[in-house]
């Protein structure tokens, strides 16, 4: 779907497990990695990434949920509606006389939506891009058996898991780790650098008391709109409140 | 007793106390800078303690500074404590092979290093004894932390100023250094008093420059930690905390915590003394290894609080709760200490500054309710045995009940023999381990009946003759079945609440002359559902046993009672001398109490099975934490007027 592609080639960076993936599945339908033609008939696994942006794209999600066992949207284009997704705060049909030189050629929807706004989806695997360790995870899980082991918690707890120092208790930046969903392993904080909301929103997501919290401290609404609207700009608990923060 | 004669160390002195002990051939884990905090470190000497180094703490705000001393240890505490160490963030319990039907579990070893740490402080030293409770005095020991517990050499430091966030003077945990460590030091200006209370510790000193301390330099030790103690930057009143906190579960203060709180969790990743964990299995797609991993968990988590989907905490408001009555209330009756040693942490790093003392101390004066009286904690004798690691076992028979519930004839793999009540956490490997109570046992099998709902579950339902699972336990508290000797007994079952009765059901059932009156009432939820049919139709057969089933949904085939099991109740007669053991859906379990209140049955006559989320079932892991009690090793068999004040409450 609409994405830049960077999460199928995780799988492809999968390079020492790809041999085992090769064994333990059979892959019939990979564009990053083959040609070969979509082979029909049913399949026990998809893997999607991207968001829901025209309206071909619409049709042929319907078509995957039905002839799939169970669906994997994977990236935060396919669970948030991802970058691509910050047209949904602005005329999109400006966007497009902008960026176009025939805008009429251009069929796309008003809003990139993520797929279960859609279709069912059975797991939601975030980032961007995805971690490889958690797409292999999801697709052992799927393989043996068992539940995804991908919790379901702030990224705080993989930061203090690690050992790092809080940014920002310690050097006094914005963190969006506190509100964000685990599975990048803390990766901004561990280089002193405050957490994007890469992975999107976490279960209760306290967005108010964090912002609260920054603008005691010195930060400006337009900060807190840049902070909670970027990569995953248009998930409902981050789009919330970029909007309370709007001039 | 005179106290062991102190020495005075000279300044110079301490980088050749770290060089005997390195040569001693431990490694040195000490206070180090690193950009932004001082945190704890493997060191090799002095030059990289934080000599001349300070803290600024806040709520939510930790800042280094340079003093204008070059003090070695002029800081309080920082992000990180000493049970990263003992209590690594991630570790492996158990490793597992599969091998065609045969699986293996070993324990993983933790083989720790001997280590130093240099620099622990009081409230550090109290926040260790309290975790060797959890994890060394409980019903079982953890081992892989005993190893790593043994293997450490405490010099701890005396504080002489208190922080802006402490309050150990408060908790009874310090700024004096109590007793647990190797060799202690006050630092003053030019050296260090240098305490020894091991032989170790002693050993040290011995080879060390050091000479008596003179009494004006003991007299300036009291006196650094006498202005610490007076100059402490927070302060809490515990006086009756855990009962008052416990009788507030409704205080609107909750509330008002849960819109500031995040639940990220960073309090009690930085809290000393948490100890919850996560427990996953860890396999690369079909390979036959699989590592059974421990990770830090906390209580501000969804996955904390949630078994078969339903979620217990679903607010922050609960999280909130859970973990402050955990901390100041519920540790009391679980390990007869406070949970917490007043170091601060838990202030400075809270992303938002919530600061426990303020939310403490409005509980306390914002028109609370009257305390309530908490359980008495249990003395344990930890038993020896890994309780992590799972015994292979073959599985005898399979024998389907229902068309989705299957009963496991497991062979028999440990000399202790499961009560009715008790469970055993059955494991597959790449899946993970469940607890599943003991449906029935003989000499050399166990009986598990389970319903294929969960992803484990249904793993094992699909289990066949002549397969190997894991298998470990028993735990958890019994039926008091004896109570039936001069008591009518009735058992009250809803659903697959009956298979943990039925264990009980069997041995009253076989001795009519200890149990001459026993009721069973079972409701199901229709005639297609119905557990143990043949034994039922047995039981009441007998002439010590009368047992009673309905359906909620009624059917062509069906001729008996409709309706739920509380409907069923209301015809029969409930003695008040009589005991009642209750089992099912909470919700059904609700009902039946109410009823039982109606006819006016004591509490400390009924008996309820609770689950919880578990993953340890050894007291460790925290999950399964139901107010102040473990339904790991307090349950899962309660008394009711036991855990009246929780029973029901949303939350916990
Ligand atoms: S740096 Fe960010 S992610 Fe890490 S603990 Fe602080 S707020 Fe949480
Ligand atoms: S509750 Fe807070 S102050 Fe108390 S021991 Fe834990 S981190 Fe320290
Ligand atoms: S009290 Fe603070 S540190 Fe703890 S979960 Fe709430 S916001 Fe996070
Ligand atoms: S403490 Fe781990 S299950 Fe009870």
């Amino acid at each position: 779907m609409a994405s830049c592609d960077g999460c199928q080639l995780t799988l492809l960076d999968c390079e020492d497990e790809l041999l085992a993936l090769g064994e333990a599945v059979d892959i019939v339908h990979f564009p990053e990695a083959s040609s070969a033609l979509r082979p029909q008939g049913r399949f026990d696994l998809t893997l999607v990434e991207g968001s829901i942006s025209t309206p071909e794209q619409l049709e042929e999600i319907r078509h995957i949920r039905a002839v799939s066992h169970a669906l994997v949207v994977i990236g935060a284009c396919a669970t948030s509606g991802g970058v691509q997704a910050l047209r949904n705060f602005a005329d999109h049909e400006q966007f497009m006389r902008v960026v176009y030189a025939t805008p009429s050629y251009v069929s796309s929807l008003a809003d990139s939506t993520p797929i279960s706004a859609h279709v069912p989806v059975d797991f939601e695997l975030r980032g961007c891009p995805i971690d490889k360790a958690q797409l292999l995870e999801v697709i052992t899980a799927s393989v043996v058996g068992r539940k995804p082991g991908i919790p379901n918690e702030a990224v705080c707890m993989e930061c203090k898991r690690r050992g790092v120092v809080c940014v920002m208790v310690a050097r006094g930046q914005t963190c969006l780790g506190p509100v964000t969903h685990a599975g990048c392993g803390a990766l901004c904080p561990a280089y002193d650098r405050g957490c994007y909301g890469c992975f999107g929103p976490r279960e209760s997501a306290n967005t108010g008391s964090l912002a609260t919290w920054e603008l005691g401290r010195g930060r400006s609404k337009a900060d807190m709109v840049r902070a909670f609207r970027l990569i995953t700009g248009a998930a409902p608990a981050f789009e919330h409140e970029s909007k309370r923060h709007e001039p | 007793m005179t106290p062991p004669p102190a020495h005075w160390l000279e300044r110079d002195e301490l980088g050749h106390l770290l060089a005997l002990i390195r040569g001693d051939g431990y490694r040195l884990i000490g206070p180090t800078v690193d950009g932004a905090a001082i945190i704890y470190d493997e060191i090799e000497g002095v030059d990289e303690l934080p000599v001349g180094w300070t803290d600024e703490q806040a709520p939510g705000r930790y800042r280094l500074r340079r003093r204008d001393d070059d003090a070695i240890f002029g800081f309080a505490v920082g992000p990180h404590s000493w049970k990263q160490r003992l209590f690594p963030a991630r570790e492996p319990l158990v490793q597992i092979r599969r091998d065609g039907d045969d699986i293996r579990f070993s324990a993983a070893r933790a083989d720790p290093p001997p280590t130093a740490f240099i620099g622990v402080r009081a409230c550090e030293l109290a926040a260790i004894e309290l975790q060797d409770r959890v994890f060394v005095r409980g019903p079982f020991v953890d081992h892989r932390y005993a190893a790593r517990r043994e293997a450490c050499l405490i010099i701890a430091v005396n504080c002489v100023e208190a922080g802006e966030l402490c309050f150990c003077a408060s908790m009874g945990t310090g700024p004096r250094v109590g007793p647990g460590y190797d060799l202690c030091l006050t630092e003053l200006d030019g050296g260090f008093v240098v305490e020894a209370e091991t032989e170790a510790g002693a050993a040290l000193v011995q080879r060390l420059d050091a000479r008596a301390a003179a009494d004006a330099e003991l007299t300036a030790r009291d006196a650094g930690l006498d202005s610490c103690r007076q100059t402490m930057g927070r302060e809490l009143d515990t006086e009756g905390l855990p009962g008052l906190l416990f009788g507030n579960l409704d205080h609107p203060r909750w509330t008002e915590v849960a819109e500031r709180c995040l639940a990220c969790g960073n309090c009690t990743q930085v809290c000393p003394t948490c100890f919850c964990f996560d427990v996953k299995d860890v396999s690369l797609l079909a390979n036959a290894e699989t590592a059974r991993e421990r990770s830090w968990d906390s209580c501000f988590g969804q996955d904390h609080s949630t078994i078969h989907g339903a979620v217990f905490r679903p607010a922050i408001a609960d999280r909130y709760r859970q973990w402050l009555t955990h901390k100041f209330a519920s540790w009391t009756s679980q390990f007869d200490a406070s949970g917490c040693v007043g170091c601060g942490r838990c202030i400075a790093w809270c992303p938002v500054g919530i600061d426990v003392t303020e939310e403490l101390s409005a509980i306390r004066s914002q028109d609370p309710k009257p305390a309530i009286e908490l359980p008495r904690p249990q003395v344990w004798w930890p038993r020896e045995d890994d309780p992590l690691v799972p015994a292979p076992a073959r599985v005898l028979e399979v024998q389907p009940e229902t068309p989705d519930t299957v009963t496991l004839v497991i062979e028999r793999t440990t000399a202790v023999r499961e009560e009715p009540g008790q469970f055993n956490m059955l494991s597959l490997p790449a899946i993970g381990d469940v607890p599943i109570s003991v449906s029935g046992s003989g000499e050399d099998f166990v009986e598990h009946t389970l319903r294929g709902v969960g992803r484990a579950t249904k793993a094992l339902s699909e289990l066949r003759p002549g397969q190997r699972l894991g298998v470990r336990g028993p735990f958890g508290s019994r039926w008091p079945i004896e109570l039936a000797k001069d008591h009518p007994l009735t058992l009250i079952a809803g659903g697959v609440g009956l298979t943990p009765l039925r264990s009980a059901m069997q041995q009253l059932a076989a001795n009519p002359d200890d149990y001459p009156a026993v009721r069973l009432f079972y409701g199901a939820r229709s005639a297609a559902d119905i557990l143990y049919d043949t034994e039922l139709l047995a039981w009441d057969s007998l002439p010590s046993c009368d047992v009673s089933v309905t359906v909620d949904q009624a059917s062509r085939r069906w001729l008996g009672n409709i309706g739920f099991v509380t409907r069923l109740l209301r015809r029969k007669e409930l003695p008040l001398d009589g005991r009642y053991f209750i089992c099912g859906p909470e919700v059904m379990m609700r009902q039946v109490l109410f009823l039982l209140d109606e006819a006016g049955v004591p509490k400390s006559h009924r008996f309820v099975s609770i689950e919880r989320n578990m993953k340890c079932a050894a007291g460790f892991c925290g999950r399964c934490q139901y107010g102040p009690y473990f339904v790991c090793k307090d349950g899962p068999i309660f008394r009711h007027d036991h855990i009246d004040f929780i029973f029901g409450q949303p939350g916990f």
